[in-house]
């Protein structure tokens, strides 16, 4: 008895070592390098001086820092609730749909999310060009002139997250529609009997089923957009990129730009605490949810 | 019988080998970050060259993408040793290359094998590719910014001078009183230079900045004196057109270019390598007559600013190249800067003197007018936190941008731009 169970122990070691051992090499050594390096005044490439908590220092005094902080927070605001909200609001009106008709809708509603972000970008730069873009026509009469969104700092933000959810919003829907699918139509036809209303039969059947779908949806959409980069990057190009910063954004400049590898290791220290409290706290509030 | 067979091979295969070896042609691993229409013109040279060399030597080239990303590859695969064998580079970034040891130097030996020298180059030029006393890439080309011209309605206007070029642009006041002539006979704007993008806007800021005789300065000492003052100044010049009405606000590159080629705006202040654009265009019939010309004086005195394409072999650690490869490389450089008369047609004025002295350069219209402007280029400030896509072109972009479209007065900006060179390590 005692026997076998040591060879299980030994087994299952063999078993989970390849994993560990990739895992401590790929990730784990990576991760304390970089926290290493946070102490250091690295470049890009080589080593640099231990300089001890002066990157820390520099960090909290950093008014740039204190943008991109804001501004990836603000962008999760932005997008993740209201984002998952509206791929559940397309999803119920989709699931609605039968047949051939429903596969076109859906797929027109997941088109955008096959396009990679550099063509996304170039679609809305056009779109809302400030001279030659279609969208001027909409927003030059509510204006009173053309604007340029991507210049206009309290603008910004926002049109990123529209532009966002177009972009990632199918996926979610077709979570959204793969759990829909999955409530069994006899509790449907149960309430119906029984004289539910159509809001009733949402607060009552729908939403408690589905709950574990939006769990999935709202945690794959944090993670994402707790890293947001590409867009931020790509459409404030040139312009004031101070006012506009995100994180990683941040510690791409450091690293490749300004070629301080230390001071950008401890960007990247801080996106991890942050990560790892918005992660948290977000599990926390959705077990509370849950657990009702 | 088996065994003779074999022998018979092996002896066979060792033959060739060694046949081959005699024969090897050396590869020349190529990066550039040319993807516009100077790049076709590249792979054409590549081509000629590939061709005039075959079985000798053959280059294998690879076009990356341009700024952050190129000097970034560059930087990181010279480190592991996997760089290319030559690398285009912007004379305003070596000194990033040069200080973290990835570019190697063109050795007085290797001057000598190409028969080029000091005296090839223009003076500006020269010093630009020169770090701390020592030469570390081979100019190709000098790419100054210049202002180009609707003829047809200068002409219309009375704008156009004796000897067919512009006349009378000079000055702060005259420029804005030609564009107010040009609006008024109907063109909707006087000038498109791009304004959403400050860290483009820099390159005609800098050069009114040098026009006053006024310097960016270089780390410890960003800005000194009366400088930030004249910078002010020169950011005031674009504020005006946008307040004024002259120059489109907020408007992005290719907007600006579309702007001049639709004949919306009679003057433009771009790159020379738009000069394929509009020459391409013209080609098809579908431009008006046009020309370029170095930036009118603002203040003192001529000053533009300009770059250079220059060739550099990058430092890749661990692997030092063959003399066989490195004569192959040397001949590559040697080849390209005999032969860029070519590369003119793309708009830059090739950095070999020889060439821009030919009578069939001097017969390239609109080439040959600006052309002389070399003389009173100026490059970026020599440090590892400026040139193009560099530090100081990123605080250009927040602190130009907000102020050329009056969002924040001039002198403000400049202060905030003075802080974030002043916060760079």
């Amino acid at each position: 008895m005692l026997k076998s169970r040591r060879n299980e122990m030994l087994v299952a070691a063999v078993l989970v070592a390849p994993f560990v051992f990739i895992y401590g090499w790929m990730f784990v050594y990576p991760t304390l390098q970089m926290v290493q390096l946070s102490f250091t005044n690295a470049p890009l490439i080589g080593p640099g001086k231990w300089i001890g908590l002066d990157n820390y220092k520099r960090l909290f005094g950093d008014r740039v820092f204190g943008t991109a902080v804001w501004n990836t927070t603000y962008f999760v605001l932005l997008t993740v609730i209201p984002g998952t909200a509206v791929a559940l609001g397309i999803a119920l009106m989709v699931s609605r749909l039968n047949g051939w008709f429903q596969s076109l809708i859906l797929s027109a509603f997941f088109l955008p999310f096959v396009l990679p972000i550099t063509v996304v970008y170039l679609i809305w730069d056009w779109l809302l060009n400030l001279q030659f873009g279609i969208a001027q026509y909409i927003i030059g009469p509510i204006m009173g002139k053309p604007m340029n969104v991507w210049r206009t700092i309290p603008w910004f933000m926002p049109g990123v997250a529209i532009i966002t959810i177009w972009w990632t919003n199918g996926f979610s829907i077709l979570l959204f529609l793969a759990g829909l699918r999955n409530i069994p139509k006899e509790l449907y036809e149960a309430a119906a009997l029984d004289g539910a209303t159509r809001w009733q039969v949402f607060t009552r059947i729908t939403w408690p089923l589905i709950w574990p779908v939006t769990v999935l949806c709202l945690t794959i959409q944090l993670i994402l957009q707790l890293k947001i980069f590409d867009q931020v990057y790509l459409f404030s190009l040139g312009g004031r990129t101070a006012a506009t910063m995100v994180m990683v954004q941040y510690i791409f400049e450091q690293a490749f730009q300004k070629n301080s590898g230390g001071y950008a290791a401890t960007v990247a220290v801080a996106l991890f605490v942050i990560v790892i409290a918005f992660s948290v706290f977000q599990y926390q509030v959705l077990r509370i949810r849950g657990a009702r | 019988m088996i065994r003779n067979f074999m022998r018979a091979a092996l002896l066979s295969t060792a033959l060739l080998g060694a046949a081959g070896g005699a024969l090897a042609q050396e590869t020349v691993v190529w990066w550039d970050f040319l993807g516009g229409g100077d790049g076709i013109r590249m792979k054409k040279l590549i081509e000629d060259f590939n061709a005039e060399h075959s079985g000798k030597i053959e280059i294998q080239a690879t076009t990356l993408d341009w700024g952050v990303p190129f000097y970034t590859k560059v930087q990181t695969s010279a480190a592991v040793g996997e760089g290319p064998d030559v690398m285009t580079y912007h004379a305003s970034r070596l000194p990033l290359g040069v200080s973290q040891g990835s570019i190697a130097e063109i050795t007085p030996d290797d001057w000598a094998a190409m028969g080029l020298s000091k005296d090839t180059f223009a003076e500006a030029t020269w010093d630009a590719v020169n770090v701390d006393g020592k030469v570390y890439a081979v100019p190709f080309d000098t790419h100054p910014i210049v202002l180009y011209y609707n003829k047809d309605k200068l002409d219309a206007a009375g704008l156009i001078g004796a000897d067919g070029l512009p006349a009378g642009l000079d000055g702060i006041d005259n420029f804005k009183a030609a564009m107010k002539k040009l609006q008024d006979g109907g063109t909707k704007w006087g000038i498109s230079q791009v304004t959403a993008d400050g860290s483009f806007a820099f390159r005609t800021i800098y050069s009114y900045l040098c026009q006053q005789d006024g310097s960016i300065g270089i780390d410890g000492a960003w800005l000194a004196d009366d400088n930030q003052d004249k910078l002010a100044k020169a950011v005031q010049v674009i504020a005006d057109w946008v307040k004024e009405g002259y120059n489109p606000s907020y408007t992005d590159y290719p907007s600006t270019v579309a702007l001049f080629t639709s004949g919306e705006s009679a003057f433009m202040i771009n790159g020379v390598w738009e000069v394929p654009t509009m020459a391409d265009l013209q080609a098809q019939g579908k431009l008006f007559n046009w020309g370029a010309i170095e930036l009118p004086v603002m203040f003192n005195h001529p000053c533009t600013y300009e770059d250079s394409h220059a060739f550099a072999i990058p430092a890749n650690a661990g692997k030092t190249p063959t003399p066989e490869k490195h004569a192959a490389v040397l001949e590559v450089i040697k080849w390209m800067s005999d032969h860029s008369l070519f590369w003119a047609t793309a708009g830059h004025i090739p950095a070999n003197k020889a060439v821009t002295e030919t009578a069939e350069y001097k017969a390239m219209q609109p080439q040959a007018s600006y052309a002389k402007l070399t003389a009173n280029g100026v490059f970026d400030p020599k440090s590892k936190n400026a040139g193009v896509a560099s530090p100081l072109f990123d605080a250009a972009g927040n602190a130009f941008t907000a102020a050329i479209n009056n969002e924040v007065d001039a002198p403000t900006a400049v202060a905030e731009m003075k802080a974030a060179l002043d916060g760079l390590q």
